[in-house]
């Protein structure tokens, strides 16, 4: 049996005749343990593996499940109706209304289910034509379904603890249709009209045979559990898979396995200096204004007008085209007419410094991915050349330095566009300052002077620009820190 | 899954033909092609209401993952109701949209628009004109969809009064229907109506 494909442990069931109907699930034990960054000790987090998510799934369900004592799937959608909090389900299910609350749950409560299906969370064929609630014309043996209109014999008719019945057949296109073209999962409900009654896994697994929709099933089931918890989150690295689990809520980095390392709070590339709301508000603006900061690329332009190709000399922004024929007023930046700009353009301007910058510092990063290749291949020469392994360790260290650097700029350019001037954002600009030159300074022996055959002498010079500019960066990010505690940092723009 | 949608269509429309409504002639169902994908719906206006006596007919499209997702249906018949374009005659009906369920069939459809003709949603729009009109105007919105119901729907009402107002923006120059929206729109105010039609 592919293990993948099961789910849950449902040894109570009854029907057990099938045995794929059986959803035994024993996840792989996967080779993956959790992994703590001795660099984020500060905040614990957890690298769950895809296996890991679906057994953390099972564990939160068994744990409830200890105390409520309630068939796995319905436990399953009572824990995504309070987004996975175990403790705020406990005290609802015991301090409050209980049929209230599975009615707001949208299940029926087990102890109005038909006495048939006991403590099985599955309708037996048997029990549901028992029902009275039944929708289904009921005569002798046959009944008519509702989806597909054909009269059909009692045992293929089936349906949830509301009662409504349909036939097999129906529900398993039914189930597809929703799963495989509309993609939801927790939130299918009996077909019936106005009835809200959700569709458990169990009773997914008996309907759908076809192994594709199964497991797309299973994957949705998983993904709404990591997206409604909210001490789970996806890595967002492209194809990584796995999640991070923490046991609080912060804004602080984590560090997937696949070496991705990002914010908690907002899934964002770890972004220390500058905090999330602001990050946010900063990608928002980029988004938007990207075509105003593009210009920065191109070094001519075509008249929005005539279409002739110019190239701006020098000066101000405000163009008139030299083709007589044309003489169109425009802005030089947003090659929109020039009418509306003049008093804005000041802070045009000021956005365009910080975009510039904190794009420079992001172009440069990527680049920098690809200097560790060739510093590899430098570390390697190095150690023919009578210099030991751990001597040449150096040169990674400065490349990790470098990227450090690199990112913290390029945040920093974030937190202070948004930063009003005073005595403290003048002696954070002065850190910035120094910091940026430092890093190109580092970026540049690593660049160029590697090259050269006189290894021993800049090993010195790297080794003590780097360790420079690390305590550098310590220093403006613990300036921050201090900063964000005893707040001494104003805001341009609202919060 | 197309076999399931063309099977039930069969059915239902066996169904509907037999059914008690279409004795009564208030709904009625036709096929416009063999493959089942696409009807034709008519439904009678509801009395006590400004569409009593028109005729409204209806575009059905089947999508293929019937009775899973809802038709698509539309008004092509013209109509002055707040939860229905008078431009294009699309519907805002939540059965249409999330609250359709696959044990409904196209009878219950063609029944629920009935009902809406009958009973407005004025906060839930589809035409925000109309809608307006409906909640701040009552009289004048009731006689205009009269007046629609007449043109439109072979209704029984005529609105003497305001055919006048029409036809003398036709002997301005202007298209009747343009000039019918417009007045309509301007809650048949003569000077705004001509504002709207030069703007």
């Amino acid at each position: 049996m592919d293990s993948e494909e099961e789910m849950y442990d449902e040894s109570e069931e009854e029907e057990v005749s099938d045995d794929d109907h059986n959803m035994v699930m024993e996840p792989e034990v996967s080779s993956t343990t959790a992994t703590y960054d001795s660099q984020d000790e500060t905040y614990p987090h957890e690298v769950l593996s895809p296996e890991m998510i679906v057994q953390h799934m099972i564990d939160c369900i068994k744990d409830v499940n200890t105390i409520v004592e309630l068939p796995a799937t319905i436990t399953r959608i009572l824990l995504n109706h309070f987004k996975w909090d175990k403790e705020k389900l406990i005290e609802k299910y015991y301090d409050g209304d209980q049929e209230k609350l599975f009615a707001e749950a949208h299940i029926i409560s087990p102890s109005r289910r038909g006495q048939a299906s006991g403590s099985s969370n599955q309708v037996s064929v048997s029990s549901t034509t028992r029902s009275t609630r039944s929708r289904a014309a009921a005569t002798g043996r046959s009944a008519d379904c509702e989806i597909c209109f054909s009269t059909l014999p009692t045992t293929v008719m089936t349906g949830l603890e509301c009662g409504h019945l349909f036939c097999e057949q129906c529900w398993s296109m039914y189930l597809t249709s929703k799963i495989l073209h509309e993609g939801i999962s927790e939130t299918i409900s009996c077909p019936a009209h106005v009835c809200g009654i959700l569709v458990d896994d169990a009773t997914v697994m008996r309907l759908v045979r076809d192994q594709r929709v199964r497991l797309k099933y299973q994957h949705l089931i998983t993904n709404s559990f990591v997206e409604c918890n909210r001490l789970l989150r996806w890595c967002p690295a492209a194809d990584c898979g796995r999640a991070i689990r923490v046991n609080y809520v912060d804004s602080k980095p984590v560090t997937c396995t696949c070496g991705h390392r990002f914010c908690f709070s907002c899934a964002e590339s770890w972004h220390d200096p500058v905090k999330c709301f602001w990050l946010k508000k900063w990608v928002k603006k980029c988004d938007d204004d990207s075509e105003t900061s593009n210009w920065i690329a191109a070094n001519t332009k075509e008249c929005p007008k005539c279409q002739v190709t110019i190239e701006k000399d020098g000066g101000c922004n405000h163009m008139i085209c030299r083709n007589q024929s044309c003489k169109a007023d425009f802005c030089w930046v947003c090659l929109g007419p020039w009418e509306p700009h003049g008093s804005s353009w000041a802070a045009l301007q000021r956005y365009l410094h910080y975009c510039n910058r904190y794009m420079n510092h992001m172009q440069s990063l990527k680049f920098e991915h690809k200097l560790y290749a060739k510093i590899k291949a430098k570390m390697e020469e190095m150690q023919k050349h009578n210099m030991s392994w751990i001597e040449v360790q150096f040169l990674k260290k400065a490349v990790d330095v470098l990227c450090q650097c690199r990112q913290t700029l390029m945040f920093t350019y974030v937190f202070a566009f948004y930063l009003k001037k005073n005595n403290q954002s003048i002696i954070f600009e002065d850190n910035q300052r120094d910091l940026e030159q430092a890093t190109e300074q580092l970026s540049e022996y690593l660049e160029r002077d590697i090259t050269s055959d006189i290894l021993i002498d800049i090993k010195q010079k790297v080794q003590d620009k780097f360790r420079y500019c690390d305590t550098r960066r310590s220093v403006l990010l613990a300036h921050v820190h201090e900063g964000y505690e005893k707040e001494l940092w104003e805001y341009q723009g609202s919060l | 899954m197309a076999n399931i949608a063309a099977q039930r269509i069969q059915r239902e429309f066996r169904e509907v033909i037999k059914s008690e409504e279409v004795a009564k002639c208030h709904i009625k169902l036709e096929l416009k092609n063999d493959e089942y994908t696409e009807l034709k719906g008519e439904i009678a206006g509801p009395p006590d209401t400004p569409y009593d006596g028109g005729v409204f007919q209806l575009d059905i499209i089947i999508p293929e993952t019937y009775p899973f997702n809802p038709p698509k249906v539309k008004f092509i018949t013209k109509i002055w109701h707040p939860n229905i374009s008078s431009v294009t005659g699309a519907i805002c009906l939540d059965i249409l949209k999330d609250q359709w369920a696959a044990a409904m069939t196209l009878r219950t459809v063609l029944l629920s628009l009935q009902a809406l003709l009958s009973a407005a949603e004025p906060d839930d729009p589809q035409d925000a004109v109309v809608a307006r009109q409906y909640k701040e105007q009552q009289s004048v919105f009731r006689q205009t969809a009269k007046h629609w119901t007449y043109i439109y729907a072979k209704g029984p009402h005529r609105e003497a009064e305001l055919e006048a107002k029409v036809s003398q923006l036709r002997g301005m120059g202007f298209e009747e229907h343009k000039a019918r929206v417009a007045l309509s729109t301007c809650d048949w105010n003569i000077q705004r109506a001509t504002d709207h039609l030069i703007s």
